[in-house]
């Protein structure tokens, strides 16, 4: 196709091309995060809008609502800066991080052992989130095990892919976000989705049109701590949230919301409230 | 294999691209096995295109309005919508339906796999039936009606006279679909066909190394459209007639 | 016995029969929908519709600018490269060559993907920072390969004009860039049109994958829809509205390319 000098030159421009993004990129970087928010007055955070409780669009208002979208304007507001809410998925939030379209991520990301090479996060969780599998009624899965060899609908991005290929065996499908994962549940392209367990719970019990599906196993898959996601070495946007975080738990605000979005609080949360509210804590 | 792939990955690692994933064995399994399903992909989806294109271009030159119609609005609403629309259109509407309707008969076996080859197939069936089409009414009346005046029926006429000279009259055109449906065929990324696009996808959402896979993906495919082109080429040169077209 | 005729019916007839049942198709789309907002709480599916097609109908018009912008700017680039293609200095033509052959044989999916994920989001010069929105990400990444594309229409309509040409104007004086701005360049524009406009027809296509990179457009608002109002029939309806609202844009500009062909077909 290319001769050998013309493919050398491909190969020197291309690279050049790559050294130029990553230094633009990194130009933007640059500046630490907390001043460029208190400077433009404006946090922007990724929040995940795949459903309630966590995050839907008001179909009334077409505005973000749920507990993701919560989180993220008390964050605002105890930083006493505006808030821009961005809408992300499981499969473009790190890169959105990463490249500075947002400044934090609460999008439903638990901690994992490769999330936190890449990035930092405040070390107090405020939720504790595991997987839930959703599979129809007569499909004849009862434990995680029965997923061995059989295909398993989830998002890209999600981390529950390595533990169900990894642990149970099971042909990961993953697709661009959990609404794009549940239709191919419908159309039979796999026996169960597998995603954040409050989601799904809510679901089954509220919507009729999944009244053929069920949540057959009690236990969660991974329950990890669920945390807000800053990028790697941003020291002090870590702590400036830090301090929020404990503050949710301390005044019990936190609990309150989860109630106001129909969720249950797991036992983490109730243990991290008595923790903090805890005289000398 | 390790230990010259490590010192082939920290050799590249110093220009700041990271290849680590090659040391992974079942991201590098599933990368390769992405690789051999767009092949596939893309072989499936050329020989049913033709066929698929065969078929309209005959409906289209029919002179029964009962098979020309139809095929005139399939093409136009395929070639007028995106493949993307029309790939979820089928998998996630139509599919889904097909799954409730059949769910009490043993249940749907169509795989996104299969889905994606039929809609790619059907999308680029539309363009080589629009090249065919114009090949076929370039044939020199008077080769048709020198093949009628022997006794051809219309479907032999077709078959033996029309086709013939279609194919090397649309040549060009229909090399050129076939490397555009070459790349097409990551479209299929979106519903999870683990093709390399797919694998790809899934490699950089845990290791955020986009550049890297970007690189090697667009090398993939500019050898693929290479060998594409130059089988076209190829099939150019034995098909050529002397004294018919160049 | 049926006549055995040689040819198909004339194509006039044709076009005529196909814009009519498009029309008739349509009108009996929108009547059924008149009549559905009539019975309104009746049918919950097309109450829904209802709600959600303004939002419909602002993010196709996302989709509809990503394209004018991409082919402008690609367009812009072609002009460029379309004449160093051709460039007497040997690596002034290697490096154009080089740039067509990657943008063109590089999926455009692969392409939004790169533009997307690899561009930064903001390019600081000086003390501005110029912000990159992600469908303007798209927007460039959709660019290259229409600049490369145009930049093949170009060379191919340039090498269309018989030399003849060339050598009468260079024989009266003409300088090359004379021959080229005052000879060529006003042939060359007509027979570009149609190719052009089949390039933006394209484009317009492949806006659609915005959707996957998180671009706001048609094709994620009808997802968005889907999973907010989370009845199946309204999936259904929505993803062929969609199908439905990019075939009512492109098929007009696939019919007016076919006329501009035609009417330049001997010029």
């Amino acid at each position: 196709m290319l001769s050998r000098p013309t493919r050398t030159t491909l190969a020197h421009t291309l690279r050049t091309l790559a050294l130029f993004a990553a230094f633009s990129a990194g130009a933007a970087h640059a500046d630490a995060t907390l001043d460029r928010i208190h400077q433009r007055h404006k946090i922007v955070i990724g929040v995940i809008l795949s459903g309630p409780p966590f995050g839907s669009l008001d179909p009334a208002t077409q505005k973000p609502v749920g507990f993701n979208v919560d989180l993220a304007n008390d964050v605002a507001k105890r930083l006493g800066v505006d808030v821009e809410l961005t809408a992300v998925q499981p499969s473009n939030r790190v890169q959105f991080l990463q490249q500075g379209k947002v400044d934090a991520l609460i999008a439903n990301m638990e901690v994992t052992k490769e999330r936190a090479e890449i990035l930092s996060y405040p070390p107090t969780p405020f939720e504790e989130i595991g997987g839930a599998l959703i599979t129809r009624k007569d499909s004849g899965i009862k434990t995680w095990n029965d997923v061995r060899g059989k295909p398993v609908c989830v998002s890209q991005g999600s981390n529950y892919t390595k533990p169900l290929a990894e642990q149970y065996g099971a042909q990961v499908k993953a697709f661009r976000g959990q609404p794009e994962s549940l239709l191919a549940l419908r159309g039979n392209n796999c026996v169960a989705a597998v995603h954040v367990a409050p989601t799904l719970r809510l679901l089954v019990a509220r919507n009729p049109d999944w009244k053929d599906y069920t949540i057959p196993v009690s236990n969660d898959l991974i329950p990890s701590p669920a945390v807000i996601w800053v990028r790697k070495g941003e020291t002090d946007t870590q702590a400036a949230l830090e301090k929020i975080v404990q503050d949710w738990h301390r005044s019990g605000w936190l609990i309150g919301t989860e109630r106001r979005n129909s969720m249950q609080p797991s036992q983490a949360v109730l243990d991290l409230h008595a923790k903090y509210k805890a005289p000398g804590a | 294999m390790s230990a010259p792939a490590q010192a082939l990955v920290d050799a590249i690692g110093k220009t700041g691209l990271n290849y680590s994933f090659v040391l992974a064995p079942d991201e590098l399994a599933s990368f390769l096995h992405g690789m051999l399903v767009t092949l596939e992909l893309s072989l499936v989806t050329a020989l049913g295109s033709l066929a698929a294109g065969v078929v309209l271009a005959a409906m289209l030159t029919s002179p029964r309005a009962a098979l020309a119609r139809p095929a005139r609005v399939f093409v136009e609403v395929t070639r007028n919508t995106p493949t993307l629309v029309q790939l979820f259109c089928a998998f996630l509407v139509v599919n889904m339906l097909i799954s409730e309707a059949l769910r009490n008969l043993g249940g749907n076996p169509l795989t996104p796999f299969i889905w994606s080859a039929i809609v790619i197939s059907l999308h680029k069936a539309a363009f080589h039936a629009e090249a065919l089409r114009a090949g076929i009414e370039a044939v020199p009346r008077a080769t048709l009606e020198a093949a009628q005046s022997l006794g051809y029926s219309r479907r032999q006429r077709l078959w033996e006279v029309q086709l013939p000279l279609a194919l090397r009259f649309a040549l060009p055109t229909l090399v050129n679909n076939m490397v555009d449906l070459v790349k097409m065929t990551t479209v299929a990324s979106a519903i999870a066909v683990g093709d390399i696009t797919y694998a790809s996808i899934m490699i950089w959402t845990q290791r955020d190394n986009v550049l890297e896979l970007m690189i090697l993906i667009l090398l993939f495919f500019g050898a693929l459209t290479f060998a594409v082109n130059r089988a076209g080429q190829w099939l150019e040169i034995r098909l050529r007639m002397p004294g018919y077209g160049h | 016995m049926a006549i055995d005729t040689l040819s198909p019916p004339a194509p006039r007839e044709r076009n005529r029969l196909v814009a009519l049942a498009s029309v008739v198709a349509v009108a009996g789309l929108l009547a059924w929908l008149e009549y559905g907002i009539a019975q309104g709480t009746n049918n919950p599916t097309l109450a829904a519709l209802v709600t959600w097609a303004p939002a419909l109908g602002k993010s196709l018009w996302v989709n509809i600018e990503i394209s004018l912008l991409a082919i402008a700017l690609g367009t812009l680039a072609g002009l460029l490269l379309g004449p160093l293609l051709l460039s007497p200095v040997w690596i002034v033509r290697v490096i154009a060559r080089c740039y067509v052959q990657v943008f063109r044989n590089a999926p455009l999916l692969v392409l939004i993907y790169f533009s997307t994920y690899v561009f930064p989001f903001e390019i600081a010069i000086g003390r501005h920072t110029l912000p990159f929105s992600d469908w303007f990400k798209v927007t460039l990444g959709l660019a290259l390969p229409a600049s490369a594309n145009f930049a093949e229409i170009f060379r191919g309509a340039i090498q269309s004009i018989p030399h003849a040409q060339w050598d009468a104007a260079r024989s009266l004086a003409f300088s090359r860039t004379q021959v080229f701005r005052w000879i060529i360049l006003p042939q060359c524009v007509k027979r570009m049109l149609p190719p052009w406009m089949n390039l933006y027809a394209s484009i317009t296509m492949a806006t659609a994958l915005a959707s996957l990179v998180g671009v706001h457009d048609l094709l994620d608002t009808a997802q968005v829809a889907s999973n907010t109002v989370a009845r199946a029939d309204f999936t259904v309806v929505v993803y062929f509205t969609v199908l439905g609202l990019f075939f009512a844009y492109c098929y007009p500009i696939a019919r007016f390319t076919r006329r501009l062909e035609k009417r330049y077909a001997f010029s």
